[in-house]
């Protein structure tokens, strides 16, 4: 049997973050995803503690605020590319607005933390997004251009094969072939 | 952009291309931490000894004395603890059986080894930033299928 | 079994004579009966005139004593007296005698008392009268009274003599009627039998010599035919043997003595007997194969070797069926075939399939060399050249920043000609899986390839709406590059190329001299550019390996380009064809089967 699930990794991972938190007694209210605020102080000690539980899932506190700009930029884009009416945004007014800084501002932070760009890193998450739509095998490349918000097939097509290497077709049937595989 | 260093293994029996490989990684701005292994055999008893950090992503080419790059790839993909791991195929075929093959198999990504030093690191920035997206960004790392020429 | 003629005429030819038997039985039996019936009229007829003739005695005898005493009356005479005495003698002897032929009959046993009755009272008045004439007692009224009635008594005798005889007339008559009727009616009869009976026989004596006939022609057909049998067998290398499974008796035919290597009929063959031929090698399997023949109807072939008296070593298959003749009994019939013939040029066909099989590997693994070891050598160089820095480059001569830059561009040179020739050679190694695909993606990645130069060259790329079709997609993809590329390279300078694709579904009937016939439909797509175009006297040559219509100098190529869209084209059971203006555009048109 072959079950597809969709799942919100966003759901998850706030649902295990709250777990963790709560088992260690500690308060906080969560500000938005990957960013809480915990309400009494607490010591070095205990802050490792939760450091060391949280990282075999991949969890990481992050620090540097710079890093937590670019970690809120993140959230914005996967937010805006998985929104079904993200046609209606232009990309760089949605951040600036969202985050409260000019997109110019946004932009040279994350160059400089992640070495590479905004634009990149939208393209990287609207191709993730058509890859699981075609994995999901409901829709037509002509529907997932629309959603995706690309003016044609052919564009959809040349930036999948510009950022993965190959085709949608061809990437279509590698994983088809490697479930099978995998059986 | 990472606290510790990001740590890359290298199968391949070509002493040039390793050395290209290592001057390659040195230059880029990521700090690495790369190690080398010359064949499949001595690649596969690496991955098992536990003393050995598994890498963040191996490369691996396919054209390998002792155990070919196909046959490690298989192994590992077999391997409960070390089936997670990122694998870049890097050859010199560019053969679309070799590509697809190999993505079937489990490789994430397809590097045609470059016959231009300027293009290796370029390739090689690609596959590390890619990889460090899909690490910290969320993605879903079954679909992660890349290559590069 | 079709082949043995059908004699269904014995059992008519045994109606036939049973028939005629049964009717030559009758007839006999009427013959007999109508002796039988002749005999005993005969008797009959015997039996009247007896009667008659004892009543005609009876008649005299009375007469003879009438006359008798007549005459001793007249004369006195006792001479006359003789007669009468011995009639009355004979009178008994012929009353008895007649007794006893009318016992069957007792109206005349009546009739003959009556005349009994008759005669003694005649006698009695011969008496009266004799006493009464009697000198001594004459009284001539009583004499004349008896005289008389003697007379009277004559004439009642006599006429129940006549009503005896005719009485006996009548029935001999009514006899002889009855058989005269039966025997008047018999010889038709039987004469008409007696026909039918001949005819029968006729008609059986006729169909006898008509399967007599048919039997001689079959007989003839079957030497025929078993003669061309022998003579096929020997013609084709094969013989038979029949095992007859009830009596256990194996028979070769002459040719199997022959295969053998021996002379027919040398031997009495029985059930070990080809084993012992056999050789020595495939003992077991044929002694296993020749066990299991009995329980298995039908058995597939077995393949062995046989070793001839003078050693020589022949291959041998044999199949057997049994089969059940018209008798009921099991007959095991066996094939034999020689196949060493075929044998010896199977193992000449494998050994060239090994050498073909070899020379494809050897060919792969020239491939192999091509692409990895033959690569290898010349990335290196290529990178390393790449990692002459600029600083490096500022502190050579110029002649040595010179041949560096010799060496990179014949390394490039190089790269693209290892490059083409091992796509060339991949079109036909790699698998060939045919994928249903929408052209227009297919394009759609080929353009994608050419993304670069399209855009340096500000080219401009037309296209309808293409098929689905059934294809191999890379090759496919590289089909559409080459060609596009092609027009791209070959545009001329001061025009902005432009590329139009247009595809049409055709009928292979139109184009009988490219095109496969077995195939009906065809896509013809046709790339068309307005580009430098060409000879038109090289629209053949161009699709051969490393022809090239340009200098080195003036067009970077390596030659490969259109024969690998040749080689691709073909794969797919397809035709390419070129033309071209001059200075006005090439054309390339492509068909590609339904």
């Amino acid at each position: 049997m072959k079950l597809f699930i969709k799942f919100d990794i966003n759901t998850i991972c706030s649902l295990y973050l709250k777990q963790n938190l709560e088992q260690n007694n500690i308060n906080f209210t969560t500000l938005g995803f990957g960013e809480i605020e915990i309400e009494d102080n607490i010591d070095a000690e205990a802050l490792d503690n939760l450091k060391t539980k949280l990282a075999p899932c991949g969890f990481e506190v992050v620090e540097n605020q710079k890093s937590v700009l670019v970690q809120k930029i993140k959230d914005a884009i996967i937010e805006l590319v998985f929104m079904d009416d993200s046609n209606n945004y232009k990309s760089s007014v949605f951040l600036a607005e969202k985050l409260n800084h000019s997109y110019g501002y946004l932009s040279n932070v994350f160059s400089e933390v992640t070495y590479s760009s905004i634009e990149n890193f939208i393209i990287l998450q609207k191709i993730e997004r058509a890859k699981q739509l075609i994995i999901i095998n409901e829709m037509s490349l002509t529907e997932i251009a629309f959603l995706l918000n690309y003016s044609s097939v052919a564009h959809l097509s040349t930036q999948f094969k510009n950022t993965t290497g190959i085709t949608p077709s061809a990437f279509q049937r590698i994983i088809k072939k490697r479930r099978e595989n995998l059986k | 952009m990472q606290k510790n260093a990001l740590h890359i293994l290298l199968a391949d029996d070509d002493e040039d291309d390793r050395l290209f490989f290592k001057d390659a990684f040195e230059e880029i701005k990521i700090q690495t931490n790369v190690n080398f292994v010359h064949d499949g055999m001595q690649l596969m008893d690496h991955l098992m000894n536990t003393d050995n950090k598994l890498p963040d992503i191996l490369f691996l080419d396919l054209n390998m004395p002792k155990k070919t790059g196909k046959e490690c790839l298989i192994e590992i993909k077999k391997t409960e603890h070390l089936k997670d791991i990122i694998i870049a195929i890097y050859s010199t075929s560019s053969s679309e059986e070799d590509i697809e093959d190999t993505f079937i198999q489990g490789a994430n990504i397809y590097i045609k080894k470059p016959s231009d030093f300027n293009t290796l690191k370029k390739i090689i920035n690609e596959v590390v930033t890619v990889n460090w997206h899909y690490h910290t960004s969320g993605l879903n790392r079954d679909n992660f299928l890349l290559r590069l020429k | 079994m079709k082949w043995i003629p059908n004699f269904n005429s014995s059992n008519s030819l045994r109606v036939i004579f049973v028939i005629a038997v049964f009717i030559l039985l009758f007839l006999s039996s009427i013959a007999y009966k109508h002796n039988q019936d002749l005999n005993e009229s005969s008797k009959v007829v015997m039996h009247t005139y007896e009667i008659n003739i004892q009543l005609e005695r009876l008649m005299s005898a009375i007469k003879d004593a009438e006359t008798g005493q007549r005459g001793y009356i007249i004369t006195r005479n006792a001479r006359f007296l003789t007669p009468y005495i011995y009639s009355r003698d004979k009178v008994n002897t012929s009353f008895i005698t007649l007794k006893k032929l009318t016992a069957d009959n007792p109206q005349q046993q009546e009739n003959l008392q009556k005349l009994f009755k008759l005669i003694t009272q005649r006698f009695v008045s011969f008496e009266n009268c004799l006493k009464y004439s009697d000198p001594k007692t004459y009284d001539k009224r009583k004499l004349d009274n008896h005289m008389f009635g003697g007379r009277i008594l004559m004439e009642n005798i006599r006429f129940k003599v006549d009503e005896m005889n005719d009485i006996e007339k009548t029935f001999l008559k009514t006899r002889l009627k009855i058989y005269d009727s039966e025997i008047s009616l018999s010889p038709l009869f039987s004469i008409s039998l007696f026909l039918v009976a001949l005819c029968f026989i006729l008609l059986a004596y006729r169909q006898i010599s008509r399967d007599f006939e048919r039997l001689k022609v079959f007989n003839k057909r079957l030497l025929i035919s078993s003669g061309l049998i022998a003579e096929s067998e020997s013609i084709g290398n094969f013989s038979t043997w029949q095992w007859d499974l009830d009596a256990d008796k194996i028979d070769y035919s002459d040719n199997q003595y022959r295969l053998l290597g021996h002379e027919p009929n040398s031997f009495v063959p029985n059930k070990a007997t080809l084993l012992k031929f056999v050789h020595p090698d495939d003992k077991e399997t044929f002694a296993s194969y020749m066990d299991g023949i009995v329980e298995r109807k039908q058995l597939p072939f077995v393949y062995y070797k046989i070793v001839r008296p003078n050693y020589e070593v022949r291959y041998f298959k044999t199949t057997a069926k049994i089969v059940t003749d018209q008798q009921g009994s099991k007959i095991l019939l066996g094939i034999n075939f020689d196949i060493t013939d075929e044998h010896l040029l199977n193992i000449e066909l494998q050994e060239r399939n090994k050498e073909l099989e070899k020379s494809n590997k050897e060919l792969a693994s020239f491939n192999h060399v091509a692409s990895h070891d033959l690569q290898e050598p010349l990335r290196k160089i290529q990178t390393f050249i790449s990692r002459v820095s600029d600083a490096d480059k500022a502190v050579m001569s110029d002649s040595a920043k010179n041949y560096i830059s010799k060496i990179e561009s014949s390394a490039k040179r190089m790269r693209v000609l290892i490059d083409d020739l091992l796509l060339f050679s991949r079109t036909n190694t790699t698998k060939k899986e045919f994928i249903k695909i929408n052209l227009n993606e297919l394009l759609d990645n080929a353009e994608s390839e050419l993304a670069e130069i399209i855009e340096e060259k500000k080219a401009v790329i037309k296209t309808n709406k293409l098929p689905k079709l059934s294809v191999i997609p890379y090759q496919i993809e590289q089909l559409f590059i080459n060609l596009i590329g092609n027009s791209l390279k070959y545009s001329r300078p001061e025009i902005e190329p432009e590329i139009s694709i247009i595809s049409e579904k055709v009928n292979s009937s139109d184009y009988p001299e490219i095109l496969e016939q077995s195939i009906k439909k065809f896509h013809k797509i046709t790339f068309t550019d307005n580009g430098m175009g060409f000879d038109p006297q090289f629209k053949e040559t161009i699709f051969i390996l490393f022809q090239r219509l340009h200098s080195k100098t003036d067009y970077p190529g390596t030659g490969i380009g259109l024969a690998i869209c040749k080689k691709i084209v073909e794969n797919h059971k397809g035709h390419i064809i070129a033309d071209s203006t001059l200075g006005k555009g090439s054309q390339f048109t492509v068909f590609l089967p339904d």
